[in-house]
């Protein structure tokens, strides 16, 4: 008990440091906003709204799986000093979300920015009592709907800004608009029949649902089930009968299953999407920058109208 | 290399965790502490009996009882999750008493057969009930000793006590100390000589089935604290260090509660050193203790063999031997 003591009181020492020397970077020139989110696209939307009122850094970075994510001695130090916490919600970090929540509860700044979509909207897997499909973001018009979120929260934290963050954000919900045109538009070009996307896992179901896809996933919407063999079997019964001529790796989950169908049913891999996690920023494909939300949907959609046509 | 390895510097790794980020690392050290001193003073009995995995094997087992709990209350929440677990593993350890004693399979093979079932069957509920569910021990139970600085601290009648998991370990820990003081005796009579037990009028089999039941309390609620490694790790580490350096069960304790609070410090130096998972390093610290306790001895037991002729057969006293 004694060595709880000793901690809390330097712990109040830290605040009350840390809290003096905040007032003073405040009072002195408006720093930026420390921000942390967990997923790059989630990020992406935060640093495209706050501007150079934020500084956005988040955890999961390219490549990661959100569900097999493990937390850093530095990540930690990250969310601890962070000002706002921005995640997605709907269980796509897992148990971190109860983190997340018990933060909220505790008075920090932390928001879940699918908090507010109707519950309707959202996907449903099967029975109605699980949880739904966290994969909004494929869904452009759908994802456009969390910027109100991420508006709101940022006034809060620096009500000065109050009016440029309005502004941006609904200079970003009309570039989402633009880009779920693109995407509608691109898609157009497919042959409604050739409208199937067979991937590693559940990912795209909102893509489906938005754009006409029929999506097959074969790991279900975890990626920490293994498929069984019977669903292997009859997903490449499925691709044979019905003529599709590829069918897609994702980058945060590995190749080895999906090639292994692909080699079953004779079809190519039709090129890697991105999932649950975005590429690396500046890198470059198709003319489009990878690391950005707008950039990895165009990816994405690209690659699948064109190996698919 | 040298970008995998980042540099060592002395004031970030070993200064800064203590001073300028105390409320963040000390927190983590504080728990890193309190499982594993918890789990090594369990350990050590596990280590007497031969059955260092049982942690590993309750780490599986949880699936069905995780599964079960979903299924009844519908949701994933932390309490039926904890609960579910938590019969899942007393019911592991049930399983394993009676096969090995109601059969002739030892217990190795015995905590083989009962947690692949277990875990088996767990895998079958999941596929059969939730196929589109998002259910296992990784993302509803087990926790991450890195957030636990995280978490708002639990406050009573005006004293910052500290983060609520936190809390819970440290009166998990006193427990398991409590119970080891009130039945040492029972406990040693009934680990080293069961006739002599019997002849005391001291049932092993309770005491056995008791120890088991606070084996699932322990690792349960450390799963939930900070995760499967750190765990499963330490339910070996430090009684097997303890084991090397004495044969006398007391010290035994004593000496896992240094390698807890050693691998603990070690664990945070490493973590903000490499960056990395700090569960994870505090499981490497812990391994490291025992490979230097292990060198140790095996010098000792060297220089003790080459000053042998000399002495001409004189007894040497020999002060961590265990062979």
């Amino acid at each position: 008990m004694n060595r709880i003591n000793i901690v809390s009181s330097g712990f109040r020492r830290m605040c009350t440091l840390l809290g003096v020397s905040m007032v003073l970077t405040f009072s002195l020139h408006a720093a930026p906003v420390r921000v942390v989110t967990t997923t790059g696209m989630v990020g992406d939307m935060v640093s495209r709204i706050g501007g150079d009122q934020v500084l956005v850094d988040y955890l999961m970075g390219p490549g990661v799986d959100p569900h097999l994510y493990k937390a850093t001695a530095s990540d930690v130090r990250k969310l601890q000093r962070a000002q706002v916490i921005f995640y997605n919600g709907l269980f796509l970090e897992g148990k971190m979300q109860e983190i997340f929540e018990r933060m909220a509860r505790g008075g920090r700044s932390v928001v879940a920015i699918t908090h507010r979509i109707d519950h309707d909207r959202l996907i449903h897997p099967h029975d109605s009592t699980g949880h739904p499909d966290p994969h909004i973001w494929f869904d452009t018009a759908l994802w456009a709907e969390c910027i109100a979120e991420v508006v709101e929260a940022l006034q809060v934290v620096v009500p000065a800004a109050a009016d440029q963050f309005a502004a941006q954000g609904q200079v970003v919900r009309e570039e989402m608009q633009g880009l779920h045109e693109w995407v509608q538009r691109k898609v157009a070009e497919l042959p409604a029949a050739k409208r199937i996307l067979v991937t590693s896992h559940d990912a795209y179901g909102y893509f489906g649902r938005a754009y006409g896809f029929q999506v097959v996933g074969l790991q279900g919407i975890s990626t920490v089930s293994e498929a069984a063999l019977a669903d292997m079997a009859r997903l490449v019964d499925f691709i044979e009968e019905r003529d599709i001529q590829a069918i897609f790796v994702e980058t945060s989950v590995p190749h080895a299953t999906i090639e292994r169908i692909a080699t079953d049913a004779d079809v190519a891999v039709g090129g890697e999407l991105f999932s649950d996690a975005m590429g690396t920023p500046g890198q470059i494909e198709h003319g489009y920058d990878l690391g950005t939300y707008g950039g990895m949907v165009r990816h994405n959609v690209t690659t699948i109208v064109d190996a698919l046509k | 290399m040298s970008e995998l390895i980042p540099s060592f510097d002395w004031q970030r790794v070993m200064i800064d965790p203590w001073t300028l980020d105390l409320s963040l690392y000390g927190w983590i050290f504080l728990m890193g502490f309190c499982a594993t001193a918890a789990c090594g003073l369990v350990g050590n009995y596990l280590i007497l009996r031969r059955m260092a995995l049982m942690g590993d094997a309750v780490s599986h087992s949880v699936l069905p009882g995780l599964v079960i709990a979903f299924l009844l209350t519908d949701s994933r929440g932390t309490t039926p999750m904890f609960l579910g677990a938590l019969v899942a593993g007393i019911l592991t350890t049930v399983l394993v008493e009676s096969i090995h004693r109601r059969t002739r399979v030892k217990q190795d093979a015995a905590i083989g057969i009962a947690f692949t079932t277990l875990f088996a069957i767990g895998v079958l509920l999941v596929s059969l009930f939730s196929n589109q569910i998002d259910l296992d021990a990784e993302c509803v139970l087990y926790g991450e000793i890195a957030f636990v600085p995280l978490e708002p601290l639990v406050t009573l009648g005006g004293v910052e006590l500290g983060p609520i998991s936190l809390v819970r370990m440290v009166a998990v820990l006193l427990g398991v100390a409590v119970l080891i003081l009130v039945f040492y005796k029972e406990l040693l009579i009934a680990s080293f000589d069961e006739a002599l037990a019997k002849a005391m009028r001291i049932n092993p089999t309770w005491v056995h089935y008791g120890l088991m039941a606070v084996l699932s309390v322990v690792v349960v609620s450390a799963f939930e604290a900070v995760g499967a490694i750190l765990v499963i790790a330490m339910l070996i580490l430090p009684g097997a260090t303890a084991s090397l350096l004495t044969d006398r069960l007391g010290v035994m304790h004593f000496i896992a509660i240094g390698h807890a609070a050693i691998s603990a410090w070690l664990g945070v130096g490493l973590g903000v050193w490499l960056d990395c998972s700090i569960g994870a390093a505090m499981v490497v610290g812990g391994a490291f203790v025992f490979g230097v306790v292990w060198m140790g001895t095996l010098l000792t037991k060297l220089k003790r063999q080459r000053s042998k002729p000399q002495q001409s057969g004189a007894t040497v006293s020999a002060p961590a031997s265990v062979s």
